[in-house]
């Protein structure tokens, strides 16, 4: 079975709407600035990706990834023609820190939060009465992970659309954390870099409209991509350290759920993020199977551009996949300037953004989160060509020339 | 509805003052201050967990043992791919967010121990679960408010149906801590707990020999409890032979003509009994129930369990659940 994604949404720190975050990708710009809502003498690291939307500068308000929720899921769900009614829908929220910025506000200021309001499904069902809502905190592979499952909704017959989204804002103890565990504060994310620090939060939330491709596209007629498989599973090694091995598992199951082989993919959407623990996992797993494939496809990894959205990040890769593919022109990694041994055989663009004389069709998603959560998509281009056939739907008008 | 027929094979809790999953089934214990369950862990690695964390592993291992799905040393007896982890808590990680940000404006970042960043994220309570018993398969953790549990036990089945895994363990838990009293001042009680249960697709449980305790019936998360409750009775009319209430006793409190219930019928408010226990609500209710099928339901009675937790009608809740467990034996 394949499934399609009629509807997308997203909001970064480099863009409001995925047409903005596309253009900023395909630029190379980043959203890396001085952290905004934080008492920055409390840290030794003083930048961030976040989304500048604080009522003024050094203060902090709860409930922002809420926000950001609200608004990615309205755009998806207005694109698939759905409009504001999700009564019918389910809505599956990856996420790895929830509202816990809120409690962190509540706890130490006194901030005002209602503890309904710590769970996302009291806004969904507040703004488009949806009842059937959930919340799934897998950390960083959160909304890849909710894709399959939502594939498996589908699947099963238990809906007919669905909405998958994911969410992340900054919490300060993870910030915190992050700057006590690496031994020089990163300045900016550089994936599979010599001079990589490690890794750097960023803020965002994203959703795309999910359906079965046998039942067309619904009410909004327009078709972006084709879901072609989505693979999940959990390496139990380690709380924060990935396994290539579960990796490689992973990305082989996604492959295989796809009926696809390592040649057919152009795209992979590194996670990426500029940590040597990642980077080396990532690297020897995609190192195994892509092993023979020349050239390698075209790897890119937007961390270096939108910070680690966390439990957004996949879903996050995924519409830029989609956008990517029916654009034509691959982002660069920004800041990749000394790429480590690891990926000498990997064609990743670098410098700027390259555009393919070929077509790009077939992209790989990778996901990967604390815990050994990993989560691997892959998506199809949907061309216009095909679109006459199916149930009227009409392919998202390309831009290649 | 997944075509896989799917059982309960294997209880566990770890509730201060309570010995066994049956004991959910009686009154509050005098003796409610005895021994703490995380007494029962033993060996290294324990300083960096949460309270909630152990509490999971507690119940999740008695769980797992009383499957046979794994051995005295704790690793599982079958292919650790084919098992799934599902975990249900709200609250569960809220105190190493609270404690590192009060840290962090004492003492800055450097008063912090990178041991924690792990425990930062909600999934961390499954993570150690999967990494303790080697469970390899698919792992979600949900917060989902009032409704998770039940919505948890059902992603459980989901994850089985799809062919994802072939068994899944499904844990609730809420620690009680100053940060979750923080969160729910109006509250004077707090559970502090975990239960679990071991979900597989009866072929599974068949082929291992191990005997269904309960059978899953249908699941509903809607708008009102009504509905919820409707919808799954539509699915399964049988009469209700227990009934475990949601959180709020002023807004459920006796099972409606509807029901059907049969006589000598229950209700049973977990909450009354443990203090509310959001997240972890769900899961009690369903070990509550498999434990009433299994051991204290009448002979004669062919009695279904209803479960149902948050009430959306109300507009507390975002939303209501219900599902329905049936007797082993029946389908």
């Amino acid at each position: 079975m394949s499934w399609i994604v009629t509807g997308t949404g997203a909001v970064a720190s480099i863009g409001s709407t995925t047409d903005e975050i596309y253009g900023s990708l395909v630029a190379g710009r980043s959203g890396l600035a001085g952290l905004r809502g934080y008492d920055r003498s409390r840290f030794r690291a003083q930048v961030a990706y976040e989304i500048d939307d604080r009522p003024a500068p050094g203060v902090d308000e709860p409930l922002r990834a809420t926000r950001w929720l609200e608004q990615a899921v309205a755009a998806a769900a207005r694109e698939a023609g759905l409009g504001d009614d999700l009564s019918s829908v389910p809505v599956l929220v990856g996420t790895t820190l929830r509202e816990l910025r809120s409690v962190e506000l509540s706890w130490r200021d006194g901030t005002q939060v209602e503890v309904e309001d710590l769970h996302f499904g009291t806004m969904l069902r507040r703004r488009f009465g949806a009842a059937d809502t959930h919340t799934v905190a897998n950390a960083c592979s959160a909304s890849l992970y909710t894709l399959a499952l939502a594939t498996d909704l589908l699947d099963l017959g238990q809906a007919d659309t669905v909405v998958v989204a994911g969410v992340d804002t900054i919490a300060e103890s993870t910030y915190g954390l992050l700057d006590r565990c690496y031994p020089e504060a990163p300045d900016r994310v550089r994936p599979f870099d010599r001079d990589r620090r490690g890794m750097l939060q960023g803020e965002g939330a994203v959703a795309v409209v999910l359906r079965r491709e046998a039942d067309g596209p619904g009410p909004g007629a327009t078709v972006h991509a084709r879901v072609r498989g989505v693979a999940v599973n959990c390496d139990a090694h380690h709380p924060s350290a990935p396994e290539a091995k579960s990796i490689a598992a992973a990305v082989r199951e996604a492959h295989r759920r796809a009926g696809v082989g390592s040649a057919d993919i152009d795209l992979v959407m590194l996670h990426g993020t500029g940590t040597p623990l990642n980077d080396e996992a990532e690297s020897a797993a995609l190192g195994s199977v892509f092993a023979g494939v020349e050239p390698s496809p075209y790897m890119t990894a937007i961390k270096s551009m939108t910070g680690h959205t966390a439990g957004a990040s996949g879903l996050h890769s995924l519409v830029a996949a989609i956008d990517v593919m029916r654009r034509g022109s691959v982002p660069p990694i920004v800041g990749l300037d000394d790429p480590v041994e690891s990926v000498a055989g990997f064609q990743l663009v670098r410098g700027r953004a390259v555009r393919p004389d070929e077509e790009l069709r077939l992209a790989q998603i990778d996901s990967f989160g604390f815990g050994g959560l990993n989560a691997v998509a892959i998506v199809e281009r949907y061309a216009e060509h095909e679109a006459a056939g199916a149930n009227g739907a009409t392919a998202v008008r390309e831009e290649r020339q | 509805m997944s075509p896989i027929r799917v059982v309960v094979t294997g209880l566990g809790t770890a509730v201060r003052g309570l010995d066994s999953p049956e004991e959910l089934l009686g009154g509050r214990r005098s003796d409610g201050a005895s021994a703490d369950p995380v007494d029962r862990l033993t060996g290294r690695g324990l300083r960096y967990k949460d309270r909630a964390t152990k509490l999971a592993m507690v119940a999740g291992r008695e769980a797992l043992a009383a499957a046979a799905l794994i051995g005295a040393d704790g690793a599982p007896t079958v292919p650790g791919e084919s098992v799934g982890t599902v975990v249900s808590t709200n609250f569960g990680n809220v105190d190493t967010m609270c404690e590192t940000v009060a840290t962090i404006a004492r003492d800055t970042y450097l008063a912090t121990s990178p041991m924690l960043l792990p425990a930062t994220s909600s999934n961390v309570v499954a993570s150690w679960l999967a990494i303790t018993h080697g469970l390899r398969g698919a792992n979600l953790t949900l917060c989902n408010g009032r409704t998770s549990g039940l919505d948890a036990v059902n992603w459980g089945r989901l994850l089985i149906g799809s062919g994802r895994v072939e068994r899944a363990l499904v844990v609730g838990v809420e620690p009680d801590n100053p940060a979750v009293r923080h969160l729910a001042p109006e509250q004077d009680e707090f559970f502090d707990g975990a239960a679990a249960l071991v979900l597989e697709s009866a072929a599974s449980a068949a082929a291992r020999g191990v005997r269904p305790l309960a059978g899953l019936g249908p699941y509903a998360r809607r708008a009102e409890h009504t509905r919820a409750v409707a919808d799954v009775r539509a699915g399964e009319p049988r009469a209700v032979g227990l009934w475990c209430v949601p959180e709020h006793p002023e807004g459920i409190r006796a099972p409606g003509a509807s029901l059907g219930a049969v006589p000598g019928s229950a209700v049973h408010d977990l909450s009354a009994l443990l203090g509310p226990s959001s997240g972890a609500l769900g899961v009690l209710q369903c070990v509550t129930g498999t434990a009433w099928l299994a051991g204290a339901a009448p002979d004669e009675a062919d009695a279904v369990v209803l479960a149902s937790a948050g009430i959306g009608d109300t507009g507390r809740d975002d939303a209501a659940a219900a599902l329905i467990l049936t007797p082993a034996g029946s389908a």
